[in-house]
């Protein structure tokens, strides 16, 4: 509790929204108040009406006011609940809205954030989610809570006034099933259900060991030990969430003895301050009738408090993302069509003090339509080479220049230099015809129409029942791994910048369409500068310079046919792939 | 609403009796407390002194108490059997990932499967108590109610009666058109939800292109535009709770009415007027206890209809046919004779194997070449006992020769403790390096799990780790490449001197070509003594090879040694010209 007050002290990401859309905000926990006031009124008339009628006025219009309010309350509660709903989910759509566009604007200034994010998994799923999170918050404990304050503080006020001991015992009451009850119940369930969190994910751990591992399971034997594998998490689990559920039907049972008491009270103060003449005593199922509706917006509140912990993870995890400041120099206009060379000098880069040089004064000079590949082992700074490159980190040593102009100056116009195709090329869950003009939003219909068909794609879309039109669907179904690169393909070809970087985009696939879309790529991008970035040998003869990185240094390098004739290791890597 | 299956579950009926037991018990307690709070309030509107009213708040404060204590109790029931239920229902789901190993059941999607073992049987577990419960309530409480104020005021009991089917009627009819509202919002929020995890992932891309920056104000008018859109459908989809709630209170406005102009009529007395007013919100309560529980029951639902699709599912069990000391030797053979094989069962649907039939010799190096989706992991599965084959007369029983023993299929106890299965990927668990080299022998000492790193040619990488053996991989755990993490399925095999069989599936596919390298120098000492099973679309490894197996469209076309199978002209021939064809342009 103490550490969600400290984070709620230094949030930005949920006070703030509750300063916004005031009106929508304001009229949703009206509503949410009324919702119950009408609940609690149309029992007060209709106990009025019945104990008015048991006096057996002479004429009924003496009872026609209240009939006629209970009919109004009947018909409030509903609608005002209705309206409520309506009002607390569109301020939290609103705010959710303007949560995203936030979230985007930090991840998008944040290009590191990104090499972060592939050590970590999927963080960008777990953020997404985290604003869900934030909508509970909202709709299951913030607004919950004040409506109940709410309610509360005009019950009391309205007992104050008839009498000032029965409304201070109410406070009293009220101050123990609202405040009270809540704080003790975060408290004590809070820490328990961050354990909960934790075993969860333990269990998710052995589930995943159990359900990926499966074959490796059956090949053992080991058939006992797959069946004990989640059990201690699973146990630990089931008796902490049954020690959570103890405790809360205990919280529930208290909290109705309260109520009870409350209860109590007001048949008490109905029958002791009601009864001087039948004018009062008609009043008496009144006031006991109307609090029992209101039990619904008082005892939910402790479980709602509960929950706060659960959130406490997704608000910190929002606060801790920061706008990273990386001051660049003054932006220069770019050159695309003059470009003559690339020049990557003396690089050496290692994200901290403790961990490897990843790159290692590395020198590398490309003119205009040459070609290299880099080739080396996973976690040897290939690809932090290409974010070098874009100027997406910014290297200890050396720079890199695009016709003696610094990269980290080119930021505003890297597009019009640089595309990138990389293993996974993403396309957006919108029409083929959408994504490839994404590579130049100006480009025709005609314009996109023939890229597509310069990468064999046309019988193909063109047999599609929607055609160009044809939505691309996310989880990629509808094509093949090199059917996706090739639509990615296209997409840079409308780009048209001077240098290409690609990054293994035929890893996964079979050698025959591999060898199939290399042709393609060097093909249709014959006069382009490319940095190849690949893990085998097929192709690499159409390059003209091929560099073998290991743990940041440059093991060989050269033109792969002089490579063959010189270097021993490099024929026998090359015979092997070959299949000699 | 409610699942058939529901009923059969094990140990269901005495908990129903027990939980409808205390619903009874419930509901009396409810009138207890009704009439009770009721006589109070008569007594004062009668103005009479408050020591006249001691009796009936102590009975009615009783009531209320024991109806507390009588759902209390029932939660404590109930969640008992839920919680079992739904965990033995989980335990069904992993016995069957164990009986499928890794390939039928992963058929719905691993990652998938993982949550549903997680989020979906909590989800089970939701909806056990909630059906249970309010389902329960909902159809003993209200007619409890009805017949105690039939026998007060039966004016109130007709209304009551009258009103409830018409609420019953209304929620269905607004139910079902809101419901098709719902589930169009849910799925569209998922679709917005989507998009908006779209346009993170593909950030980097956006970047890349330069609109990255422009995109910012897109995100937000699509969330936008869901919100407006997903507002239209709320407006209707919630109209069912609204309809019920103005059905409930009307109806109570209404009673109230019919019962003030019985009571000026002097048709009725106080009492059964006010006990009726106090019981008609109970005596919605429950249905609208349920309607309020809708979505969460339909959630429940849904994920135990998939969960018991997985647990029918037909799969075949392992079996202890094959001798417990069965060995692999010089002189072991198995024999496929002509099995045919398929992954969904239905017999419309193209085989995905057919007519297979080869014999495996002794130490033979057998290597299984095709394109991509020929086939080649079907039969590897199929061999390795995790797909078994269908035949016509689906009775055969010697699908398989194994030593001249006829088998069904090869899901055996014995066979399959007799190879070691070192796929694309290998999986690692999330343990210690030294546990997921032992993990075939768990007994292993740690000296023998050294000697087999030190085979597998993990040592330089195991030494160069803070925490050497003890270092933590898998989910949770230190990052590991795609090269240690084959050395270290090899290493599982180097360790285990028992198992004389070795199935590779794209074993380097991925592996760039100096760790690949590498690794081909470690594994080829590994072939000695064994009979391997290679799969692989990477031409250098069929010089290690003696035996091929060349698969196309689910069909072995050809089979021979490598050099008799270079002179035939056929799908060898061509799939060998066409790997070695340099990339021209």
């Amino acid at each position: 509790m103490k550490k969600f007050k400290a984070l709620m002290q230094r949030d930005t990401w949920v006070k703030p929204y509750l300063r916004r859309y005031r009106s929508l905000l304001f009229f949703s926990l009206f509503f949410g108040v009324l919702t119950a006031i009408c609940a609690a009124a149309l029992m007060f008339t209709s106990g009025y009406v019945i104990d008015k009628s048991a006096t057996h006025p002479y004429n009924i219009l003496l009872i026609y006011a209240a009939v006629v309010l209970t009919r109004a309350f009947g018909i409030g509660r509903p609608v005002f609940k209705y309206l409520e709903r309506l009002r607390s989910h569109n301020w939290v759509l609103r705010v959710t809205s303007d949560l995203r566009r936030r979230l985007y604007h930090v991840l998008e200034k944040d290009a590191a954030f990104f090499e972060e994010h592939h050590r970590t998994g999927d963080i960008l799923g777990i953020l997404a989610d985290d604003l869900g999170h934030l909508q509970n918050l909202y709709l299951r404990t913030i607004f919950p809570t004040i409506v109940g304050y709410i309610l509360a503080f005009i019950i009391i006020v309205i007992m104050g006034i008839l009498n000032w001991f029965y409304g201070l015992i109410l406070l009293l009451l009220f101050a123990i099933e609202i405040i009270l009850v809540p704080l003790i119940s975060v408290n004590i369930e809070g820490a328990r259900r961050y354990r909960q969190k934790s075993i969860n994910n333990q269990l998710y751990v052995d589930l995943t060991d159990n359900i990926l591992g499966a074959a490796d399971w059956v090949i053992s034997g080991r058939h006992q030990d797959f069946i004990n594998r989640p059990k201690p998490a699973l146990e630990k689990l089931r008796a902490s969430q049954l020690k959570s559920k103890h405790f809360g039907w205990s919280r529930d049972f208290g909290l109705q003895v309260v109520f009870l008491i409350i209860a109590i009270v007001l048949i008490i103060f109905t029958n002791l301050h009601l009864t001087a003449n039948q004018a009062q005593a008609n009043f008496v199922s009144a006031f006991v009738l109307a609090i029992f509706p209101l039990s619904d917006a008082f005892i939910p509140i402790s479980a709602g408090f509960d929950e706060l912990p659960i959130y406490s993870d997704s608000v910190a995890r929002l606060n801790d993302l920061k706008v990273p400041t990386r001051p660049l120099p003054e932006q220069v206009a770019s050159q695309p069509e003059k470009f003559q060379q690339l020049t990557l000098k003396d690089l050496t880069f290692e994200y901290d003090a403790d961990s490897p040089l990843l790159i290692n004064h590395f020198n590398q000079t490309l003119k205009k339509g040459e070609k290299m590949a880099v080739l080396g082992p996973s976690g040897t700074g290939k690809t932090t080479l290409l974010q070098l490159i874009l100027g997406d980190l910014t290297p200890q040593h050396g720079n890199v220049l695009v016709d003696n102009i610094d990269i980290s100056a080119l930021q505003n116009d890297r597009s019009k230099l640089f595309s990138v195709l990389n293993q996974k090329p993403f396309l957006f869950d919108t029409t083929i015809m959408n994504n490839v003009r994404m590579g130049n939003e100006q480009a025709s219909d005609d314009a996109v129409k023939a890229v597509l068909d310069k990468v064999n794609l046309k019988d193909k879309i063109e047999a599609l029942p929607d055609q160009y039109n044809t939505i691309v669907q996310e989880a990629g179904n509808r094509f093949s791994g090199g059917e996706r690169q090739r639509i990615a393909l296209a997409r840079i070809l409308l780009q048209d910048t001077p240098i290409v970087l690609l990054d293994e985009p035929t890893v996964g696939l079979d050698p025959i369409t591999e060898q199939e879309l290399l042709e393609t790529f060097f093909t249709l991008l014959n006069d382009k500068t490319i940095i190849w970035i690949t893990h085998h040998l097929q192709g690499v003869e159409l390059v003209d310079q091929l560099v073998f990185l290991s743990e940041g240094q440059i093991e060989m390098q050269g033109n792969p046919h002089k490579l063959y004739e010189e270097n021993e290791h490099f024929k026998q890597l090359y015979e092997m792939d070959r299949g000699y | 609403m409610i699942d058939k299956r529901l009923f059969k579950l094990p140990g269901v009926t005495p908990v129903l009796i027990v939980a409808a037991l205390l619903t009874l018990l419930q509901g009396g307690a409810i009138i207890m407390q009704a009439h009770y709070l009721t006589s109070v309030l008569v007594l004062s509107w009668r103005q009479q002194p408050l020591n006249t009213l001691t009796t009936g708040t102590i009975l009615f404060a009783i009531a209320f108490l024991c109806r507390q204590l009588f759902i209390w109790i029932k939660n404590i029931i109930l969640d008992r059997y839920a919680d079992k239920a739904s965990n033995d229902m989980r335990q069904q789901l992993l016995d069957k990932v164990y009986v499928a190993g890794s390939n039928d059941v992963a058929q719905s999607g691993t990652g998938k499967l993982v949550t549903v073992a997680l989020d979906g049987i909590n989800n089970v577990y939701n909806y056990f108590n909630l059906i249970f419960a309010k389902v329960m309530d909902m159809f003993i409480i209200p007619w409890m109610i009805l017949i105690y104020i039939y026998f007060h005021s039966v004016r109130s009991g007709l209304i009551l009666t009258l009103v409830f089917p018409v609420v019953i009627l209304f929620m269905i009819l607004l139910g079902f058109a809101a419901q098709d509202k719902a589930d169009q919002q849910y799925a569209g929020f998922l679709k917005l939800s989507n998009h908006f995890v779209n346009a993170l992932r593909g950030l980097s891309t956006l970047k890349f292109l330069g609109l990255s920056e422009r995109y910012e104000s897109n995100v937000y008018s699509v969330s936008e535009d869901y919100r407006r859109s997903t507002m239209d459908t709320l407006k209707i989809a919630i109209l069912s709770t609204f309809a019920l709630d103005w059905f409930t209170t009307l109806s109570i406005a209404l009673l109230a009415l019919f019962l003030g102009l019985g009571l000026i009529g002097g048709s009725i007395p106080l009492f059964p007027a006010l006990v009726a007013l106090i019981l008609a919100p109970e005596f919605f309560l429950p249905i609208r206890d349920f309607g309020n529980d809708y979505h969460a029951t339909l959630n429940g639902k849904n994920a135990m209809t998939d969960i018991l699709d997985i647990i029918d599912r037909p799969t075949v069990a392992q079996s202890d046919t094959v001798a417990p000391d069965f060995q692999w030797d010089e002189n072991s053979t198995l024999t496929a004779n002509h099995f045919d094989l398929q992954y969904a069962p239905d017999p419309k649907q193209p085989t995905d194997l057919t007519d297979i039939q080869f014999t495996l010799k002794g130490y033979q190096k057998v290597g299984i070449i095709g394109m991509s989706g020929s086939g080649k992991s079907t039969l590897l599965d199929t061999i390795g006992g995790f797909l078994s084959p269908l035949t016509a007369d689906d009775t055969a029983t010697n699908n398989f020769t194994l030593n001249g023993e006829n088998l069904p299929n090869m899901s055996q106890k014995n066979w399959q403790t007799q190879f070691s299965f070192i796929p694309q990927f290998p999986y690692l668990f999330a343990d210690t390096i030294a546990n997921n080299i032992r993990f075939y022998l768990p007994e292993a000492s740690d000296e023998a799990v050294v000697q087999a790193a030190e085979k597998a040619g993990l040592t330089d990488f195991i030494h160069s780790l803070k925490d050497g053996f003890e270092t933590k991989v898998g989910e949770g755990g230190r990052g590991i490449s795609g090269g240690q993490a084959q050395r270290i399925a090899l290493a599982r095999a180097f360790l285990d001197q028992n198992r004389h069989i070795l199935m590779f599936d794209e074993p380097t596919a991925h592996l760039d070509i100096e760790t690949e390298y590498a690794l081909k120098a470690t594994m080829k000492p590994l072939f000695e003594q064994h009979l391997v099973l290679f799969a692989t679309h990477r031409l250098h490894w069929l010089k290690e090879m003696d035996y091929i197996l060349v698969m196309k469209d689910g069909r072995l076309v050809q089979q021979g040694t490598p050099t008799e199978l270079a002179d035939i002209a056929g799908e060898y021939q061509e799939l060998t010209q066409h790997m070695q064809r340099r990339v021209t342009i």
